[in-house]
This record gives structure tokens, sequence and C-alpha cells, in this order.
């Protein structure tokens, strides 16, 4: 159909060294899933189905049903497995509009945004805003510790995306959530240690 | 390969996208079956059953927060997926941030034109090897992690625990507030309202843990005032 080998060839390599450091930066954020619900799950959510940005808050979300966070003291297996729920049935909803969904997907796209263009996005970014912006809540108002590794993870996000941008280097990009996660999470002990838990 | 191009887009067509609707139809519900695996372990092996009411409230939670987001996300990246690389790409996860990226550099360095067949066979084959460069580095790198986690002490794990998620939340909530600050601003100031009053005991009268409550009024009311935003010529979409 008019491909050639050679770009056959350019396509599978380009993919290939492309995927290698987004893998190596889900892997740095696989530990904050492994803290919370171990390695087996961990692994196997993200592996196949499910991304960091899903998992992670799916399984808040099955803990608290039990009225817990994470790092909680008493934490329990039930609770763990409230969480298991949450983000398997979460998930499947990704793969059945993809399973029957898909031979539509044109049709669907020029229904919905009919002249519209511009207004897709800003839906999209209302609801990924929204939902974030309810976990980082609770967060929040969970201590000090919680507040300054929520601010600080955004501030580092907000500076490496900016120096991404302006020199454009595409692994800073890659490297930008890793990074932002490690200066959080030390900004969070740091914030523990000198004023403690809570607020 | 070297066929005539008019042939070639015929037979992808009449031949190969329907043999791929339904292979990807059926491996797609294949994993929805699979991925109850780990719930069912729990359930059998380990005799570990939650509560119904946990279960369906996890549920509601999740379908509220992330409901939307099933569709949106099939329709705005099918254009450069393609129809084989959206079943490949909802099958293995991560689009966003690898499944999307891999596809786009690699359409870019066969330099194949928008819009075509020949897009979509690119954009296959880089999903391809994205997915066993991402299963190998994940699972080499699970069997090392584990290990180093459980060998920690006490309240390094406790600190991960506690500390390593909030991060991650702030950080993807800047991520996506980036382009849209006023949107973020408005949706952070729902959701920290909403939170409290449920802390304070506001939506007692609801039954069950109220999450889902907070959850409905920061996911749509965000989503109700971007809306606004992008009616008053409030927010830039150039990006």
């Amino acid at each position: 159909m008019g491909l050639s080998d050679e770009q056959l060839k350019t396509g599978l390599k380009t993919g290939v060294i492309s995927a290698v450091g987004p893998a190596i930066a889900v892997l740095a954020a696989m530990l904050a899933l492994i803290a919370v619900v171990g390695g087996p799950v961990a692994w196997m959510r993200l592996s196949v189905i499910g991304s960091v940005a899903f998992e992670l808050p799916a399984a808040e979300l099955g803990v608290s049903q039990l009225g817990f966070g994470f790092g909680e003291d008493g934490i329990t297996e039930t609770a763990f497995a409230t969480a298991v729920w949450t983000m398997t049935l979460g998930g499947i909803g990704w793969l059945v509009v993809a399973a029957f969904g898909t031979p539509h997907m044109e049709k669907a796209r020029r229904k919905i945004v009919g002249g519209r263009e511009t207004l897709l996005p800003i839906v999209t970014a209302g609801a990924m805003l929204g939902a974030f912006a309810y976990f980082v809540s609770g967060e929040v108002t969970a201590g000090a510790p919680e507040t300054g590794s929520v601010a600080v993870g955004g501030l580092v996000m907000l500076s490496l995306l900016k120096i991404a941008d302006e020199n454009d280097v595409q692994w800073i990009r890659e490297w930008a959530l890793g990074t932002s996660m490690a200066v959080g999470l030390v900004v969070g002990m740091g914030v523990h240690m000198v004023a403690g838990g809570g607020w | 390969m070297s066929s005539p191009s008019g042939s070639g887009e015929s037979v992808y067509e009449s031949d190969f996208i329907p043999s791929i609707n339904r292979w990807g139809r059926i491996t797609s519900l294949l994993a929805v079956a699979f991925s109850f695996g780990p719930a069912l372990v729990l359930l059998a092996v380990f005799e570990i059953i939650p509560p119904t009411g946990a279960i369906v409230g996890g549920f509601v939670s999740v379908v509220t927060t992330f409901g939307i987001i099933w569709f949106i996300e099939p329709i705005s990246y099918y254009p450069v997926l393609g129809i084989p690389g959206t079943y490949m790409a909802f099958l293995s996860g991560n689009i966003s941030n690898l499944r999307l990226p891999c596809a786009g550099a690699a359409q870019e360095s066969a330099d194949v034109e928008a819009g075509t067949p020949r897009r979509s066979i690119i954009s296959t084959i880089a999903i391809a090897g994205s997915i066993f460069v991402n299963i190998a580095i994940l699972t080499i790198g699970a069997l090392a992690l584990v290990p180093v986690f459980e060998a920690l002490p006490e309240f390094v794990r406790n600190a991960l625990e506690s500390y390593l998620v909030p991060a991650i939340f702030g950080a993807i909530f800047a991520q996506f507030g980036r382009d849209y600050p006023k949107v973020a601003a408005v949706g952070f100031a729902i959701a920290l309202v909403m939170t409290v009053l449920m802390d304070l005991g506001f939506f007692a009268f609801l039954p069950g843990i109220p999450i889902y409550a907070v959850i409905v009024v920061s996911v749509f009311g965000t989503i109700y005032a971007a809306k606004l935003m992008w009616q008053r010529d409030m927010i830039e979409t150039s990006s």
C-alpha cells in the first residue's frame, strides 16, 4: 500500500526508542502504587490497561469507601481489596468503549465536535481538572506535610515543563513527573519532621 | 508492499479494518474478563470480600470522576492512533504519556501523510514496539523495586505511602492546569470548599460516605465553569 520497508523499520524503531523514556518514568511512578497496593497489582495495572493518573486516584477512592486514607495506621485488607475492585471496575470503562465504540469513532467525533472544534479540549480539561482538584483538596485538608508535597510537586512540574518548552528538550518532559514526585516527597517528609503531621 | 497504493487502500478498507474490528472487540472484551483476576484471587484464595456497599461506592466514585474520560479519550486520540492503534492503546494503557507520543514520533520520522491508512499502519507498528518495551521495563523494574521497598526502614516506607501520592496529584494537576490556569483555579476553589464542607459534616444527611457528592460537584462544576469561560472568550484555545 505504498509503504516502503524503510518506512516500516523507521516506524518500529522510533516507537521502540520513544517508549524507553516514558516507560522508565512509569516505573518511577509505579513506586507510589507499590507503596499503596503492593507489587503484583501495581505491575499488572501499569503493564496493561491502566496509567498512574487513573490507578492511583482509583485506589484512593477505593480505600476511602471504608474511611481510610493512604499511609494511615490500621488500614485493612478489606480496604485494600476495595481499592483493587475499584481499579478493576473503573478500568473496564475504557475497554468497553474501545470494544464497541472504535468502529464508530469518526461519526461520533463529527457529531460531538460539530463546528465547535475548540470545545472538546475545554471539556476534557474541565473534567480532568475537576477530578484532580478533588484529589488535591483531599490532600490539602489532610495536613501541612501533604499540602507541602502537593504544592512543591505542582511547582516542580510547572518549572520543568517551562524549561522543556523554552529549550525544546523532550527528555525533561519525560522526567517531569518522576522528579516532581521525588522533590514533593522530600518536602513532605521535611515538613512532617519540622511541624508534625496534620494541621 | 510494492503494490500500487490504490488497490492496497481498498484492501485496507474492505478486508483489514473489518478483521481488526472483530479481533479488537474480542481482545478488548477478553481483557475485561481477565482484569478481574486479582480481585477474584483476593476473593477465592484469600477470602477477602469487601462489603457490597464499598464496591458500589467505589464504582460510583470512579464513574463520576473518570466516566466522561472513558468516552473523551478514545474520541480525542483516535485521529493519531488510527483504528488498530486505538484497540491496542486502550488495551495496553498509558496512552497520553506513552502510546500517543510513540505513535506521533513514529509517524513523524516515517514521514506519512495525515489521515491516510499508511499513517495508521505506522502507528500500529510503533504502538506494538512500545508495548514490548513498556512490559519489559516494568517487569524487570517491579522485580527490582519490590524487594527494595520492603527492605526500607519503617519510617521511610510510611513517608512513601503518605507523601508520594500528594506530590503526584499536585504534579498532574499542575500539568493539566498549565494550559488553563483560570479553569484550574476555579476547579480547585470548588473542590476545596466541598471537601471542607464534607469534613465539617455538612453532607451527613446523604447516605454512605458522601465523597460522591464532592466529586460530582467538583467535576461537573469545573466542566460547567470551563464551558462558561469558553463561551465568553476567557480561554485562549490556541494550545
